[in-house]
């Protein structure tokens, strides 16, 4: 009987296919709206979280804000660094200053650092060797480079032993890191270097630590934990005076902001598709009245109420479905077209957002389909028998 | 010929209407008795309760009091379901107007009431065609409706009504849109079907086919009435 009723059902919404594509139009765009944004949503979510786990792994970064007086010094790292859930720290100094090389110039960020830093930030080498304990202790002219730094200065990468200046002082270039394609290097941008701490503090006339990052060792959480009553023991348990950060609680607030927005964008394309849905019930209760003769036809050659009831509710599901496929499909162009535009970022339909389509467009055909389908089994067969359309 | 079982069985059937707060006794303590195998017509003026006491022998409506037996089974209690069902096995419906789908096939629409049995598609497609080989519409059962003349329409329709096999046949003005040739033919054609054993219950205004059947039963004011036995 479900087979007849889906047959039946065909032939009636090919027996009008405009009217029936403009009623599947609501469903359609629902749809569309629906999988193009949370997929877009999820596919950007995706791919900055890959990014911050790939990048920052699972550092914990301290800034100083106010040292009430007991700063920290180069020295203190080692202390920071044998506490028990700490594997390595380093300070990370910053300033901004023109790198120059012959003619041309680039403004880079300068970090002073401590060799540690390459394992904390996980860092990897193209060419040289990273900063040495040596190049601190003697305050050395000696300077890494990021890939991009390398090419836009030198025109090249493998630039070791080139000399540049940089604040208007001259080093050496003992290394180039690889070059670094993520999205998250794209959307910063920039350009960095790096040298001894010693080097740079003296440059950016800040003696002490103001920035600082550690790796844990073994659980970041309880990294975080015994760093924290370490500075808080030094700043006289003042929690303003200096800010804890780690990757993993940035994404987990990138990851509310993105779930919130997810819901806000589903939650609007949903109230399109229960537009759609009224769309349906519309022209079903027009096709009713319309084929008030046939469902009398129907009736007297012994359709029971139950048949004409199923058969008016699968034309609506049907209507339904068939507008969620078309938009499925739609939805599928889209994101692939906006794969091609945005390069770096692969968005995908996820099973879980299809099947959220397909989901609600088949409750939002059979809940309006209901109204219809019910007003065509209750007709009185004589009545619907005697109707002249 | 008329001592078959009856299969319709009425007495003091009364079916009244109110319009505008005024009573219209459609069918006002009507007695009937058909026995299979009988060739049934009925006559009476416009407005006389004939359609009214059709559509209750076809279970399309109840009674409003009386007892109708149909088939050995009383209708009375049934769900408009059961009704649905009795419909579709026991009775076979001709309308004046033909009332085909117009959007199916010969063969489709004389599949339909079979279809509402759930019978399978191979036996169903065998019955239907047996039913349009009775009328003689073999070579059109692929036209629409829209395709077909007024009395092969009638065909179709008399195909659909016999495909079930039911217990009766009811015609309501079969001839009442079509011309007299055609009319006489679908006639003839009814007096065949009689003759193979079914039984007809055929609705006129015209009193020269009513007087060719085997029985002719009248209604005045909802009231019946045997003519000349
Ligand atoms: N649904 C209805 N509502 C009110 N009155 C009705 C209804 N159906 C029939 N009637 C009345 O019942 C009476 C009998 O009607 P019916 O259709 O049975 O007549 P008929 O004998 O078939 O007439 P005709 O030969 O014109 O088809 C008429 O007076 C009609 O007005
Ligand atoms: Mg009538």
């Amino acid at each position: 009987m479900i087979l007849q009723s889906v047959k039946m059902a065909w032939e009636a919404i090919t027996s009008n296919k405009m009217r029936s594509f403009l009623t599947m139009l609501g469903i359609i765009i629902g749809v569309v709206a629906l999988v193009v944004l949370v997929s877009l949503v999820n596919g950007a979510t995706g791919a900055v979280t890959s990014e911050i786990t790939a990048l920052g792994n699972d550092m914990v970064t301290v800034n100083v804000r106010d040292d009430k007086g007991s700063p920290i010094r180069l020295e203190d790292m080692d202390e920071i660094a044998s506490l028990e859930a700490v594997g390595e720290a380093a300070p990370s100094g910053s300033l901004n200053a023109t790198a120059k090389f012959g003619y041309s110039d680039v403004a880079v960020s300068l970090y002073g650092t401590t060799p540690a830093y390459y394992n904390i930030q996980g860092l990897n080498l193209k060419y040289g060797r990273f900063l040495k304990t040596a190049d601190i202790e003697n305050a050395s002219y000696v300077a890494v480079l990021a890939y991009n730094t390398a090419e836009e200065l030198f025109g090249k990468a493998d630039v070791v032993g080139e000399q540049l200046t940089i604040a208007g002082r001259s080093f050496l270039v003992v290394g180039v890191l690889e070059e670094d394609t993520s999205l998250f290097a794209s959307m910063i941008g920039g350009y960095s270097a790096y040298a001894p701490f010693t080097v740079e503090s003296r440059m950016a006339d800040e003696p002490y630590v103001t920035t600082l990052s550690v790796s844990p060792n073994g659980n970041t959480d309880e990294t975080e934990n015994q760093v924290e009553s370490y500075m808080l023991t030094r700043f006289h348990q003042d929690e303003d005076a200096f800010r804890l950060m780690n990757m993993s609680s940035i994404s987990d607030a990138m990851s509310t902001v993105t779930g919130t927005l997810s819901l806000l964008l589903g939650g609007i394309a949903a109230i399109s598709l229960l537009v759609g849905g009224i769309g349906i019930m519309n022209i079903m209760l027009v096709s009713v009245t319309e084929r008030t003769k046939e469902i009398g036809i129907r009736k007297a050659i012994g359709a029971g109420k139950k048949s004409i009831m199923m058969q008016f509710l699968i034309e609506a599901l049907m209507v339904s479905l068939m507008g969620c496929l078309l938009g499925l499909a739609l939805s599928w162009l889209i994101l692939e077209i906006v794969t091609v535009i945005a390069k770096t970022i692969a968005f995908s339909m996820s099973i879980g957002v299809v099947l959220l389509a397909v989901g609600f467009a088949s409750a939002i055909g059979l809940i309006f389909g209901l109204y219809p389908a019910n007003k065509a089994a209750n007709k009185h067969p004589i009545e619907a028998l005697r109707y002249e359309g | 010929m008329a001592s078959g079982n009856p299969i319709i069985s009425m007495t003091d059937i009364t079916k009244v209407y109110t319009v505008g707060g005024e009573e219209v006794r459609a069918l006002d303590g009507a007695n009937l008795t058909i026995r299979e195998g009988e060739f049934v017509s009925i006559i009476g003026p416009s407005g006389s309760g004939k359609s009214t006491l059709m559509n209750i022998i076809g279970c399309l409506d109840v009674a409003d009091s009386g007892e109708y037996i149909l088939d050995g089974q009383s209708i009375e209690q049934y769900s408009e379901e059961e009704l649905a069902r009795i419909r579709n096995k026991k009775i076979g419906f001709i309308f004046q107007n033909f009332n085909l789908l117009s959007r199916m096939s010969a063969l489709a629409n004389v599949e339909l009431p079979l279809i509402y049995q759930r019978m399978h598609l191979n036996e169903r497609k065998e019955k239907a065609k047996q039913a349009l080989d009775r009328v003689g519409l073999t070579d059109r059962s692929n036209h629409k409706p829209a395709e077909l003349s007024g009395g092969q329409q009638q065909r179709v329709a008399i195909a659909r009504a016999l495909a079930t096999n039911p217990a009766i046949l009811l015609a309501d003005e079969p001839t009442g849109n079509l011309d007299s040739k055609t009319g006489e033919d679908i006639i003839a054609l009814f007096h065949e079907l009689h003759r193979a054993g079914d039984t007809i219950v055929l609705i006129t205004h015209n009193e020269q086919i009513a007087s060719k059947a085997q029985r002719r039963i009248r209604i005045l004011d909802g009231k019946v009435s045997e003519v000349g036995v």
